[in-house]
């Protein structure tokens, strides 16, 4: 029950660790751009042996960030029952669906085919893989870097008059106010909790109770929130802050030969992990 | 974006996709039903308030930041693909703003509660549509959970969309808003 009330322990956006390893030290926009390239490979690639390739390829990431691997595990384990329910629900509805294959097993409408036994195996795997992948950027990148880092990404799009700037300001308000809110809403909690309130105390089935339960949270937290956004456009519009207008940076990147080496060697595993035809 | 994001339209799209974050992380943004998608969601509702505030371009980004916390915080497959993720949240907040937009001069109440109740549908119907493309779900799964999931999620929607953004406006536009000069920048 107490353990409901602390929201900031269990916040780890920006959870960062600071090994000092090469991958740390890469430049925020390659590394990103590498994520995006193995990200994509990933959600193509459909293979046994290419997203064993893959996972095989996001251990040795951990090893070169200096990152020790309960890190990537610890996010794979709340999600095991989803997996297992969700691999058997596929594996009983979906063999109709997938086209081509040799059937296994036929007994009813359960139908169990190589494809849809391959489906089961491939998706689960794909998300080791991809929580693997992003648990390693945002380990090894601090927040600031990463938005830094996307706001340079997206710096062409300027010419197509997308507000790049704005929207890398966006990302920095939300991850700010992220832990500001938390506290905010722990505070809500206690004191509905002190009148007398309980939440999280009925039971599961109880759906529409627990739903009730929620309102005096969150449409307070909306409103504590609205006013918080009141202070600091008065803040900011003060400051006279011009959205669009033309400002210098504080940070400079520079990409030097292992940025461009990163960039090189995760297009070259991606094209290997699609050219594997197994 | 329609004519460039002014400084209220940046705080609020921040505050907000703020809250999505939150709600996604401290796993209260869930409401527990028990079907095989896991979990109803709320988190969609920034999107819709954002929306329904101040213009579609705000709904979208904040549409986009919790699409990609969604995507970084899943715990089910379906939703570490970003075409699941991602890509469908971006409208949530468009279909709600023009909902509010087309029947704010029937009646300002009927508009807020039936963008809550049209920006829910889209991501539920988006959402699980990109999933039976993408072949994590048969037809018959997904419309199942469009009437669990949805429906619980359509009706959440509808009343807290009501309750945050009547209690707001209600207040009067400078009532509220401590900034004289926002509408002049």
């Amino acid at each position: 029950m107490s353990a409901e009330f602390e929201l900031t322990r269990n916040i780890t956006i920006g959870q960062y660790l600071p090994t000092a390893s090469v991958v740390h030290r890469l430049d925020p926009r390659f590394k990103l751009g590498a994520f995006v390239i193995l990200i994509l490979a990933i959600a193509i690639c459909d293979t046994y042996v290419g997203n064993l390739f893959a996972l095989a390829i996001c251990i040795w990431m951990f090893q070169i960030s200096k990152i020790p691997l309960h890190y990537g595990i610890s996010g794979i384990k709340p999600a095991i029952p989803f997996i297992m329910i969700l691999a058997i629900m596929q594996l009983l509805f979906y063999g109709e669906v997938v086209n081509g294959g040799t059937v296994y097993l036929k007994y009813g409408f359960i139908t169990i085919t190589s494809e849809s036994v391959r489906l089961v195996i491939v998706s689960a795997i794909r998300f080791v893989e991809v929580i693997f992948l992003s648990s390693v950027l945002t380990l090894s990148t601090s927040t600031t870097e990463l938005t830094h880092g996307m706001e340079r990404l997206l710096g062409p799009l300027e010419k197509v008059k997308f507000p790049v700037h704005a929207f890398a300001l966006i990302i920095t308000i939300a991850v700010r106010f992220v832990p500001t809110f938390a506290m905010e809403m722990e505070k809500m909690m206690k004191a509905q909790a002190s009148r007398g309130a309980d939440f999280g105390t009925g039971e599961w089935w109880r759906i529409i109770q627990r739903t009730k339960d929620m309102f005096p949270i969150i449409i307070p937290l909306f409103n504590v929130a609205l006013s918080r956004a009141e202070d600091l456009i008065l803040a900011m519009e003060a400051r006279c802050y011009t959205p669009g207008a033309a400002r210098t940076r504080y940070t400079q990147y520079k990409a030097v030969g292992k940025d461009y080496v990163a960039l090189i060697v995760s297009i070259v595993i991606s094209a290997v992990m699609l050219a594997i035809p197994w | 974006m329609e004519k460039g994001l002014t400084v209220r339209k940046i705080v609020i799209a921040g505050v907000l996709g703020a809250i999505a974050i939150l709600l996604g992380v401290t796993r209260l943004g869930y409401i527990p039903v028990p079907t095989a998608a896991g979990n109803a969601t709320i988190m969609h509702i920034p999107a819709v308030i954002g929306g329904i505030m101040e213009g579609w371009g705000v709904g979208m980004i904040i549409g986009l930041i919790f699409g990609v916390s969604s995507f970084l915080n899943a715990t089910v497959p379906l939703f570490k693909d970003p075409l699941v993720a991602i890509l469908p949240r971006l409208f949530i907040g468009v279909t709600a703003y023009l909902t509010y937009a087309g029947l704010k001069n029937v009646n300002q109440y009927l508009a807020i509660g039936a963008a809550g109740f049209i920006g829910a549908m889209t991501n539920t119907i988006l959402v699980l549509g990109m999933a039976v493309i993408r072949g994590y779900m048969t037809l018959g799964v997904a419309t199942t959970v469009a009437i669990t999931n949805g429906l619980p999620e359509a009706i959440v929607s509808v009343i807290v969309t009501l309750a945050v953004v009547a209690a707001w406006k209600k207040l009067g536009s400078a009532g509220r808003q401590k900034s004289k000069i926002s509408g002049d920048l």
